[in-house]
Order: C-alpha cells, then structure tokens, then sequence
C-alpha cells in the first residue's frame, strides 16, 4: 500500500500551487477528486498567451494521477453536491482568494457540519486573514511581497522574480500542512483549517535574511556568491552556454581544487589556504577557476570535482533531467501512460519508501468529467437517471 | 488549541550538518514535535553560518534551529552511539543527512536501526539521495538549484535584459535545501502516516526537479526552456522613481486596469491590442512602454493605484519592509525570540498556519548541549563534553 492509501481529497483547487498540494498527497496514495466545470475548467487546462507558449502550463503533471468530475458550483444543487464529496472525504482543498468558499456556501463552518473532522486546505495569495488577504496573486508577486525577490539578483543588478518553482514550493507546503493536520486529527479526532499564504511561504524561504534584519543587518544581493566561500559560483565550461557550479568550503576542498587544476602551488599558498583568504580575494579566486573552467568539458568536469570530494553540478535542463540514468534509477522520471495509451515523461515523488508501496502515477490526464460514474454512482450512490437530470440541470456540468 | 499542538507527543531526533535536513526538523519543529539536534563537540558547523549577527553568531542557524533541543553527543565512539541509540528508543523520526559512505562508521547503518528500531521512521535527507548512481555526489546550495533545473534557468526579465551574458543565477538563500527538508519533512509524516518504521530515501535534487516540474513536461511538449526566453512577454520586474515593482497581467481585465493605470496613453488605443496574441506578440513594444512610465512613479504610490485597479502589482519589499509590513503584522507570523548577546530578534515561526491562531516555535534556537539530560535520561552514562 501506498502510504496516505485511503485517504480522500475533494480537490477544489486550480492553477499551480494548490493542485501540486494535492498532487503530492495523490502521489502518496491518497485518492484525489479533481473538481471543475466546463464552463470554468480550470485554467491551467489550456494555453495562456503571456507566457508566449502554445501548450498547457504544468495541467499534465499536477493533474495526473486525479479524478475528475463536473461540478457547477454556481448551481445551488452543484454546492449541495459539493458538501456530499466533502462529507465522503477526509481532505477538503481549495485556492481560491480568501471568502470565496465561504461565499458560494463551502467555507470551512459549511464543510464542517456535514463532515466534522474535515481537514480543510486553503491555498491563497496573502492568507485568510490580515488587510491584504483579498490581493490576487501570482508566484513573482509573492516573491516579491515575501523578500526573496528583493534578495535575488546579480549584486549589481535589479530583483529577479520568482516562477512556477515558487507556486509549487507553496503547494509542497500546502501537503505537508495538510499531512500534519491528519495526524492531529488521527490523534484527537479533530479536523482543522489550514491557511497556506504564498508569500508567507516566499518569506519563510528568506527567513534566515529577515531574522538576520530585525537584528539590523541588512542583507544584500549577492548573485551566486556566499559571504563565507570562494570560490563558489557557476563557470562557463568549453561548450556553449554550459556552466558548471562549484563550491569550496573547506580548505582540504582548496587543495583537491587546487591539484585537479594543476594548480598544486596554490594549494598551501598562503593567499589561499583559508576560506577567510579566499573569500578576501574572492575575484582572484574566481578567475583561476573561470580560466580552468573555460577548457573543460562540463560533465567531465563536474564528475572528476566530485571525484576529489568537491561540491558541482552542471547546469542542467530538462533535457539532461529527462535522461539522467540517476534519476531513472530513482524513479524520480516516470512514464505515465495517458487513458489513449499515449506515453510522456512526468516528474516522480521526491522521496522513496522501504516498507510502504512506491508513490507515484497510475494515470495520466483525466478529461473533464472521466470519472464521475465512479465518484457520483459508486460513491455518492447516484443512479443513472439521477445523474442524467443533474446534467439536464446544468449541475454536473 | 494551540498551532504548536499539531503534532504534540511526535519525537523527532536530528542529525544533520546541512540546512535540508535541519529545514526538515525545523518544520516539524513548528508543527509541534520534540525536535532534538544531535551536534559533535564544538557544535555544529551551522551554528557558524551566514548571514550572522554582529557578535558573530549566525541568523541562519537561529532560524533553522528555533523551536529545537540540543544534545552534544560524539558519535565517533561506541559511548556516544549508544547515547544515540537509546534516544531513538523513544524517537518517532530520526532525521539524518550523514553521506552514505560514513553512516557505518557512525553506528547509522539504516538495515541495523531497521532491526534494533522496528518502528523508527529513518528519514534520510541527501542531496542527491541515497542510492542510484550519484548516492555519493556532495551538494551545496548553488549546486542543487542547478542539479533539479531552475538554477538555468534564472534570471528572466529585467535581469536577463540587462546581462545576458553572464552566468545564470541561484535563488537567494537556500531555497534548493528548503525544498528538500520540505519534501523531507512530507514524506517523512506520510511514512509515519502508514504505521510502519521504514527508512526513507528523499533527494533534494528531486524536490527541486519536483517544484521544477514545468521544465520537464515542456520538454516533452518538445520545447526546452532557457532563462533568456522563458520571461513574460511584458511586465515583470519594473524599474520605479524610488525601487521596483513586480508587475503581472495575466487577464483581461487586469490588461484594462493597467492601461486605466497608465492614462489610456497612445500606443495603447492600437485595436490590434486588443487580442492577446497580438499582445504578447508585441511584448518587448508594450515593455518599453511599460518601463519608460514607471521610471516616473513613486512605488507605494502606484501599488496602491494598481491594487485599486485590480492591476497585480507587489512592491519588492526589503527584509526589513516584510517585518514592518502591516498584513505581516496583522498576522502575527514573526515570533519575538531572545537570543544570547544578540537580543531580541524576529524569527518567522512557519509557512502555514493550521488553524486561525499563527504557530510558534517552543523557544529561540538551542545553546549547544542545553538539553544534556534528555541522553541521561534515556539510561546511559552522562557525558557532557560540551
């Protein structure tokens, strides 16, 4: 068995952050209702001509693995419905702008009095709460409100806004939150609100340089630097726009640098022995590295550093993740087989299990409205007729 | 009920020297478990990282470590892995980021806990995880950005207009190891979750590959991202009078907001604008524009006037604005906290909240060895070497 197996999530959520919450709990077993409408699918589902792409955005990967159903939520019978799945449910998810659950008769008192030990997840922009909690939102806003981006950047440059990494950092959140909530409710009985705010998440992320600033420091940005190790940073290797990163911490680590750069001299030179000597001489430092650098080929590279007991990677894409013998190895790349038996790569659980089943995708995509035979008849008990006249009413539609 | 109740009677127990694992105590050190940190003598090496306060001491690990115990315990000798092994009697989750190779040596063979601790969750933390081919592979910060995907590609926008030649750039901080404890931190209740002791394998290059996930389904879509064209097509990163705005109009209504905004100007009243792929076609056109009016405005002045409009628009705020923030505030996420010969400083207790109440951590991070009984207590000879 998968660890959350049989757990169930009635999953209101759209866009990124809050799906790649529930994606996650899917992934570890839980079984995960994706509900939207055809009037309004979620908009992840189709292209979006800002990002300049014609494809959908991350739909595949987070939808994977989830059940979908129909559901107009605009439709007094589509809420009374609604609660139905909540109350067949242990997980209640949603990310839309705080009060709009409430709103439209789900908000966590609702959900509550048809399932007591709900374990409601809100994913949102600012939090339920606080002067700001009605802003929309997206991921570089977050990072900008939470700090990270203001902390981000080349040291002479401007902020650098945060992308889907940090939408799903929330969601990654958002699980965990939710998982901490079962075991409470596990232990005493009693289901809770969890109030995720994305740019609480991007804060919490920069947590160590806004500790450091209420005792009056002021934290800069420093690009790929670290205040405390040279060389440390990301050098162009021989082949285009290939970069290897490297970082040196420890002196024994300067001289396994040092000699696998033919540059043995360095090694004990007193200039350089001491991270506090590097780090003074941080450009010096950067240079022998970058003209080493220059002529090597990057994985080459990155394997002999490693070989010698030196922090580095190559700069990877996706194409490098998509084919790593590591990755694969570790499940981490999966294949998942779409309901036309199409086949595509997606992206595994981050963590493997000893005892308990292998998380991961059982399914691809669902389309709008797969599963409700299943999710309206077997678990709701709705017959066929009874169905068919929600769908002539526009509620499961 | 109080957040820190969440996970009340969990007993964690922590031997990491990087900031994943210790993010992933952290984490469940906020939720309410008994976090207790194993350090060697002389403390660890995170109680020596920066940033650091003015007396030397390190605002990282006074963050990372808030809410923790401390135990010095030497597991270079049989004594102190006996200590170990007694505390884990009582341990729900032992959280452990020593490399693969030096477990043995360290009495941390995770098949021998599995015997001695059947019911232990063994929750190992490894940059590249602990076993495949790279098992072995050290991991800094700059390396795991890289190593899951994002790290390449970064910077968009602003950034990358203005210095595309130079090298890419890693997120602030240790965003890469915070994904890893977080995703740690998940798998690490799930395993407990299913009610069996297991050992479990989490990477934070998989997290980060994980979070980056938009990367590898592009891919498959046939396109392969790169920093220097993955930007938004207009918005962003915007340059004010007096600092920067992020700026994003991702609907249509947003799109006439922004354009209420910026007076209805000229170029704009172009019918062609008014499909959306004309627009993002004609991005850099709609940039300049951009760009060119908000070096004129003031920025608390224009996000008032966007937030007014419906127009998304954030201010980058500094640290020092985030603690000040009102909304911040009003929620309570900072927790006072007093830390020897620095004082009183400002620690944010978690990303979430479970309930209306914010969290809080049990205490400021830990003098290292402050909770030696806690190895006393579980039956073994007493040793403080601190």
């Amino acid at each position: 068995m998968k660890p959350l197996s049989g757990i169930r999530i009635a999953d209101f959520t759209v866009h990124a952050a809050g799906p790649f919450c529930t994606h996650m709990l899917s992934q570890l077993g839980a079984e995960c209702i994706k509900i939207e409408s055809a009037q309004r699918p979620d908009i992840f589902r189709k292209p979006h001509a800002v990002y300049g792409r014609a494809g959908p955005a991350t739909f595949d990967q987070v939808a994977s693995n989830k059940l979908s159903v129909r559901l107009n939520l605009k439709h007094p019978e589509g809420v009374a419905l609604a609660r139905q799945l909540v109350a067949v449910s242990d997980v209640a998810a949603e990310s839309f702008r705080a009060g709009v659950m409430a709103r439209l008769g789900l908000g966590y008192e609702d959900l509550r009095a048809v399932k007591p030990d709900i374990v409601m997840t809100s994913v949102s922009s600012s939090g339920q709460s606080g002067p700001d909690s009605h802003f929309a939102g997206y991921a570089p806003l977050f990072g900008a409100w939470g700090g990270l981006g203001h902390l981000t950047g080349y040291e002479d440059g401007p902020p650098v806004e945060m992308r889907h990494v940090m939408d799903h950092s929330v969601g990654m959140n958002a699980a965990l939150a939710t998982m901490a909530a079962l075991h409470r409710r596990r232990r005493m009985g009693q289901g809770s609100h969890v109030d995720v705010a994305a740019r609480e998440v991007a804060s919490a992320m920069a947590g160590e340089a806004i500790t450091a600033a209420s005792a009056g420091i002021e934290p800069r940005r420093m690009g790929n630097a670290d205040p405390q190790r040279a060389p440390q940073g990301l050098y162009a290797s021989r082949e285009t726009d290939r970069w290897i990163s490297i970082c040196v911490t420890t002196d024994a680590e300067w001289v396994a640098l040092a000699r696998l750069m033919g540059r043995a001299e360095l090694a004990a030179h007193p200039a350089y022995a001491t991270a506090a000597a590097r780090v003074a001489r941080r450009e010096a430092v950067d240079a022998i590295v970058r003209d080493w650098a220059a002529v090597q080929e990057a994985e080459v590279a990155a394997d002999g550093l490693q070989r010698v007991g030196i922090p580095a990677h190559v700069s990877w894409r996706a194409s490098d993740i998509a084919g790593d013998p590591h990755m694969g190895a570790r499940r981490a790349v999966v294949e998942v087989t779409e309901s036309d038996g199409r086949r595509r790569k997606a992206v595994g659980f981050p963590a493997g299990f000893s005892r308990s089943d292998a998380p991961g995708m059982d399914r691809g995509t669902p389309g709008l409205g797969e599963h409700e035979e299943y999710v309206y008849g077997e678990l709701l008990g709705l017959d066929r007729r009874a169905r068919d006249r929600l769908a002539d009413a526009q509620v499961i539609y | 009920m109080r957040q820190d109740g969440i996970l009340s009677g969990l007993r964690v127990v922590e031997h990491c020297s990087g900031v994943a694992g210790a993010w992933a105590g952290r984490l469940l050190a906020a939720l309410g478990a008994e976090v207790i940190l194993i350090e060697p003598p002389g403390g660890l090496e995170l109680r020596r990282r920066a940033p650091l306060f003015d007396n030397g001491s390190s605002a990282l690990f006074a963050y990372v470590a808030a809410g923790k115990r401390s135990v010095i315990c030497d597991l270079s000798g049989r004594e102190g892995q006996g200590q170990l092994l007694a505390l884990l009697e009582s341990a729900d989750i032992f959280i452990d980021d020593t490399p693969v190779a030096e477990r043995r040596a360290l009495g941390l063979k995770p098949e021998a806990l599995a015997a001695s601790h059947p019911g232990l969750v063994y929750l190992s933390v490894l940059p590249f995880g602990a076993v495949g081919p790279k098992a072995g592979w050290k991991g800094e910060e700059v390396n795991l950005i890289h190593a899951g995907g994002e790290g390449y590609l970064l910077p968009n926008g602003l950034s990358a207009d203005l210095f595309p030649e130079r090298p890419p750039l890693k997120i602030a901080g240790h965003f890469a190891e915070m994904q890893g404890g977080t995703a740690a931190a998940l798998a690490g209740l799930a395993a407990l979750w299913s009610g069996t002791g297991q050992f479990v394998d989490a990477s934070t290059q998989e997290a980060n590959v994980a979070v980056g996930c938009f990367a590898l389904q592009r891919f498959g879509d046939g396109s392969v991202e790169h920093r220097l064209t993955r930007s938004f097509r207009f918005g962003g990163v915007i340059e004010c009078a007096d600092g920067h705005v992020e700026l994003l109009t991702l609907e249509e209504r947003q799109w006439q907001g922004l354009l209420d905004l910026m007076g209805r100007p000229e170029w704009s009243r172009d019918p062609a604008l008014d499909d959306v792929v004309e627009r993002s076609a004609r991005g850099d056109e709609i940039n300049r524009a951009i760009r060119a009016w908000a070096r004129g405005q003031n920025v608390d002045d224009l996000v008032a006037r966007a937030q007014e409009k419906g127009v998304p628009m954030a201010r980058y705020n500094t640290p020092a604005q985030v603690l000040a923030g009102a909304h911040e505030q009003a929620r309570g996420i900072f927790q006072r906290q007093c830390l020897p010969g620095v004082g009183e400083v400002s620690v944010q207790a978690a990303p979430f909240r479970i309930g209306e109440a914010p969290p809080r951590c049990a205490g400021p991070a830990p003098v290292a060895g402050a909770d030696q009984h806690l190895i006393a207590r579980h039956g073994t000879e007493r040793k403080v070497t601190a």
